[in-house]
């Protein structure tokens, strides 16, 4: 026991100067002290586990040692699933140690406002350089007029779809309101190939499909002034109604269990005929074309086509996912990662990983839309357009803390989820109105 | 031997028995088929034809080979039983003094103290996670292994202590004090005389610590983050999903690889597991 | 005993001499206190302290990374408000009285063909030990694939068999995600009470049980006059134990469903997570995770309090 008190004490002393002030180059520099590591760069990235896996792969295979021989910065890539992210965030904050640079989804850098360093100097450099940044990242990435974080790139969602199956029905085009989806969707349930939507809690497909939706049939979480909640309307209580019939006739109900990766898998295997996705999918599909088939022996990825989500009532909308690159404040390397962060978003460099995306991803900065990628493969171009006609969670107030909260507690996911699951229509609203009362007051 | 009519053993004890048996075990089995089974046979959804999921004709190591060499697994393992044999190793060595004291010794407050110990199986690590969180970090061992190896005799430690309780209060005072006559000093009665014959206790408490401490999972999944610090379970679960693909094979040879170890130790030691498991329950 | 008046230093003939760490080594309250001392030490420090802290924090409204001030009961009017948690309070109940039910009828069937003696029978009993041993996170994995809605091996059986002809979505529908989570935590706990049990079940010497059968009584009878009285003190331990346990459980329901589909499995422990650690919400967090203790408290008492009626009897 006394063995251990003291390995403790000379552990403690020894991590001293650097860990136990504030932390931060601040930090250390306020103590008066060096780093003891001022030599050796290192950084510790966590990003998501990509859904392209070539870009992880181009992440460690490549960037990885260019990044040493730049910059002699040693940089360390952790991918983990998407959805442990904010777990590993509230992790590292709380224990004050972690990575030092962490790939923040949707809006979630307005969680964590206070313990993120300031990146302005770099993002305005970047900004500047590649033709400006889209509206949507930098609304997720800024709060109080500075830059919580560097804008990555913009991932979207478009209908996939099996265009031979639609044909069959008669669609030579995929149906472009919902009630002809619903009709066709119908129709293919009967076969046994219905529409694969998620309505669950994962990052991406839920919130992907039913913000849209929400929006399409003309409701919105807030008004405009950013605070007073309008969720409880005609409208929206409108969308919950017609959500009932569209889950019940066309799409498959296991969607109420998916994460982001089984309309993947059940799209591949024949399951679903229909899913909004990003183009994950058709990459998996292109990427082994003889392990995933057309029921007439075909490779599948011929037969799959994007199209935007329907429009209803209220207009057409999607929900772009915006990725950004926070930098921790405790992190001890802030220096070296702001150098990082500059150079790995500089264009010779970025280029490399935004070609292996192959179209998945849009660039955050308007110069990517011109990049030669969007020619080579038509099926892909749809996904170019997506930025602009996107709308982000909160509509119709700012995308902040109060509307990351809710994405984060999946109010409005939950509230189709509970409909559909036997909750009256006006009861769910309400519902879904109380909790977005408590978090925007 | 089983008495009674043939049809009545049969239908009242081995088909019975044999349903427990395959109930219980077919995960295992279902883990074993998954690690050695190829992708393409992987993921053949369950009502296509001319599937037989309880064979497979082509077999694979691959899977098995891909979480040794492309993960930490390895890594995992290693700290894994590290950590599990330290948090024993305290456990067990505040078990056997506090049990020994609360069963021997008289001293003011002894009754009150051992409720205290029963009291804190009450307030489980679901509990406490959050708040402890922040102690960790106060104490900089935020993402190593020590925030485990610290954290977990908080619920090894009330069991050991009960288990070494059961064992000391079936030992006869008379052994202490004969030896206390021949001159030996109550310490030296205890580590001498006393401690050596406690040893099953000590072996079946450790036993039960060892495994017990390979099951924990949410102060691993709070206070780790790095990869190389992660424990078994919580690397397999959070970093063998890549993205869209949840690599079922690589998954169930990680659980069956991660299972082995235990099951290893654990076959050793059956009759003291299945004592302590006892003797906790009657102490 | 008088034996420590006898022994006394300095007055017998033969003893070593001792110092004065010795001597206060053989006052019993000094050496109980220097035994307790790591003990206390360690649950005070991660036991008692993170409790206090827990409390602390949930009269706050504390977030990642901003410290909060205090609010008295507002996160517990929020938490008694919040129809999520209802959700969970209602799901933990079910979960925990469903499978100890279940543990307790299947693992006492176990016990009882167990007591038989038969060829294989140690190993037998090792073996079905193997659920409960295995790290319940890798175990659940093991189920998780085996409910999968794509590719279950359960659909398979089922259907090949003629019972179903569309697939049973085991982890997607509400009702059946309950129902499979009380299967694996039954299976996982079975193998647990049927040992205990088993162990009860040999202290009842067979002789009560032949005079019972000499009276007259049927098998049946004689489990109810003879048998189970006598296990009822293990059994309600057993109960006590996995009660606790299960009350809190975490693992089993974040590995197999995340507490889905729409909260139809959520927890206490999950969904303290999910606010706390997922959302970053760590006073609400903290919040739920107390909400437990009461009514573990609760439970705890009535089980102590019937177990000494029992043993007094």
């Amino acid at each position: 026991m006394v063995r251990i008190d003291r390995r403790r004490l000379l552990k403690l002393s020894g991590a001293g100067a650097a860990a136990a002030a504030s932390g931060g180059l601040a930090g250390i520099l306020a103590s008066g002290r060096a780093p003891a590591y001022a030599q050796q760069a290192n950084v510790h990235w966590l990003r998501w586990s990509d859904f392209v896996p070539a870009s992880d792969q181009l992440l460690l295979n490549q960037i990885v040692p260019e990044c040493q021989k730049a910059l002699g910065i040693t940089l360390r890539i952790e991918m983990v699933n998407a959805n442990d992210i904010q777990a590993r965030v509230t992790s590292a904050v709380q224990s004050g140690t972690g990575p030092d640079i962490i790939l923040a989804l949707n809006n979630w850098p307005q969680l964590y406002i206070d313990s993120l360093a300031d990146v302005s100097d770099v993002a305005d450099k970047l900004g500047a350089d590649q033709g400006g940044y889209y509206p949507i990242s930098k609304a997720v990435a800024t709060a109080g007029g500075k830059w919580i974080g560097v804008p990555w790139c913009i991932g979207g969602g478009l209908v996939a779809y099996r265009k031979s199956w639609f044909q069959e029905i008669g669609y030579d085009k995929f149906p472009d309101t919902w009630d002809k989806l619903q009709a066709a969707g119908k129709i293919l349930k009967a076969k046994d190939r219905p529409i694969g939507q998620a309505l669950s809690h994962s990052f991406g497909d839920p919130p992907g499909f039913w913000y849209p939706w929400l929006w399409s049939w003309g409701g919105k979480e807030v008004e405009a002034d950013g605070k007073t909640v309008a969720l409880d309307s005609k409208e929206t209580v409108e969308s919950v109604e017609r959500a009932l019939p569209f889950w019940k006739e066309a799409c498959d109900s296991g969607g109420l269990a998916w994460d982001d990766s089984s309309n993947n898998r059940a799209f591949l295997s024949g399951s679903i005929s229909a899913t909004n996705n990003g183009a994950s999918i058709y990459l998996e599909a292109k990427r082994k074309p003889d392990v995933y088939q057309t029921e007439k022996g075909a490779p599948m990825y011929q037969d799959i086509l994007h199209a935007p989500l329907p429009k209803g009532p209220g207009g057409q909308y999607n929900l772009p996912g915006p990725f950004t690159n926070m930098l921790m404040s405790y992190s001890k390397n802030q220096a070296a990662a702001k150098q990082f962060v500059t150079w790995v978003n500089s264009k010779p460099i970025f280029e490399q990983w935004f070609t292996s995306q192959q179209g998945y991803t849009i660039g955050a900065t308007k110069d990517w839309a011109n990049d030669p990628i969007w020619q080579k493969d038509p099926v892909l171009l749809p996904f170019r357009n997506l930025p602009d006609e996107g709308r982000l969670m909160g509509y119709a107030g700012p995308p902040g803390r109060a509307s990351a909260e809710a994405q984060t507690k999946y109010i409005i996911v939950d509230m189709y989820a509970k409909a559909v699951q036997g909750t009256a229509p006006e009861d769910a609203v309400k519902w879904a109105q109380g909790e977005l009362t408590k978090i925007y007051s | 031997m089983i008495e009674g009519a043939l049809w009545r053993r049969w239908v009242f004890f081995y088909i019975p028995l044999s349903a427990f048996i395959i109930a219980l075990l077919f995960p295992f089995y279902w883990m074993v088929i998954t690690s050695i089974r190829p992708d393409r046979e992987l993921y053949r959804p369950w009502n296509a034809p001319n599937y037989n999921p309880f064979w497979t004709w082509y077999p694979t190591l691959s899977h098995v080979r891909d979480l040794l060499t492309q993960t930490l697994f390895t890594t995992w393992l290693l700290n894994t039983m590290i950590i599990a044999l330290s948090a024993t190793a305290i456990s067990l060595f505040c078990g056997l003094l506090a049990g020994y004291a609360l069963s021997r010794l008289k001293f003011p407050f002894a009754g009150s103290l051992g409720t205290i110990i029963f009291i804190t199986y009450l307030v489980p690590q679901t509990l406490l996670f959050i708040p402890l969180a922040d102690i960790i970090r106060n104490f900089h061992l935020g993402d190593t292994r020590w925030s485990l190896i610290l954290t977990y005799p908080t619920f090894l430690i009330p069991f050991c202590t009960w288990l070494m309780m059961g064992y000391f209060k079936s030992i006869p005072k008379e052994l202490e004090e004969c030896a206390r006559i021949d001159g030996a000093t109550r310490w030296k009665a205890m580590l001498y005389i006393i401690f050596p014959i406690a040893v099953p206790g000590i072996l079946s408490a450790g036993i039960f610590a060892f495994t017990l401490s390979w099951n924990e999972f949410i102060y691993a999944l709070v206070f780790l983050s790095s990869p190389g610090e992660k424990t078994v379970p919580v690397g397999v679960t959070s970093e063998l999903i890549r993205g869209d693909v949840f690599y079922w094979g690589e998954l169930m040879a990680g659980a069956l690889l991660g299972s082995i170890p235990v099951a290893f130790v654990y076959s050793f030691f059956v009759e003291h597991y299945v004592a302590s498991v006892t003797g906790s329950v009657k102490g | 005993m008088t034996f420590t008046t006898v022994a006394a230093p300095s007055s017998y003939v033969g003893t070593p001499r001792r110092g004065p760490v010795t001597r206060l080594l053989e006052d019993e309250r000094w050496l109980a206190l220097l035994l307790l001392l790591p003990t206390v030490v360690l649950l005070g420090l991660f036991i008692a302290y993170p409790f206090v802290k827990g409390i602390m924090l949930s009269v706050t409204d504390t977030r990642v990374g901003v410290p909060g001030h205090f609010v008295g009961l507002k996160n517990f009017e929020d938490v008694w408000n919040d129809s999520i948690f209802r959700v969970a309070v209602w799901n933990t109940c079910l979960y925990t009285v469903v499978t100890t039910v279940f543990k307790l009828a299947l693992g006492l069937w176990l016990a009882v063909l167990l007591n038989r003696n038969f060829r294989g029978k140690t190993l037998t009993r090792a073996f079905i030990l193997l659920p409960f041993i295995i790290p319940t996170v890798l175990s659940t994995l093991a189920w998780k694939w085996m409910f999968d809605p794509t590719f279950s091996v359960i659909n398979w059986v089922l259907f090949h068999v003629g019972i179903i002809d569309s697939r049973i979505n085991w982890l997607g529908e509400p009702g059946l995600a309950m129902i499979s989570v009380i299967i694996v935590n039954v299976w996982r706990g079975v193998p647990f009470y049927a040992i205990t049990l088993l162990a009860g079940l040999q202290t009842i010497s067979p002789e009560l049980h032949e005079a019972a059968a000499i009276d007259g009584a049927r098998a049946w009878q004689r489990f109810r006059h003879v048998t189970w009285p006598l296990l009822l003190p293990v059994t309600l331990v057993v109960v006590l134990f996995s009660v606790i346990q299960t009350f809190a459980d975490f693992q089993l329901v974040y590995v197999l469903t995340g507490g889905g589909p729409a909260n139809a499995t959520q927890l206490f422990a999950t969904y303290a997570y999910q606010i706390g650690i997922g959302t970053g919400l760590l006073s609400q967090g903290a919040t739920i995770s107390l909400a437990v203790f009461p009514v573990l408290l609760l439970v705890v008492i009535v089980q102590l309090l019937y177990i000494r009626k029992v043993e007094t009897h």
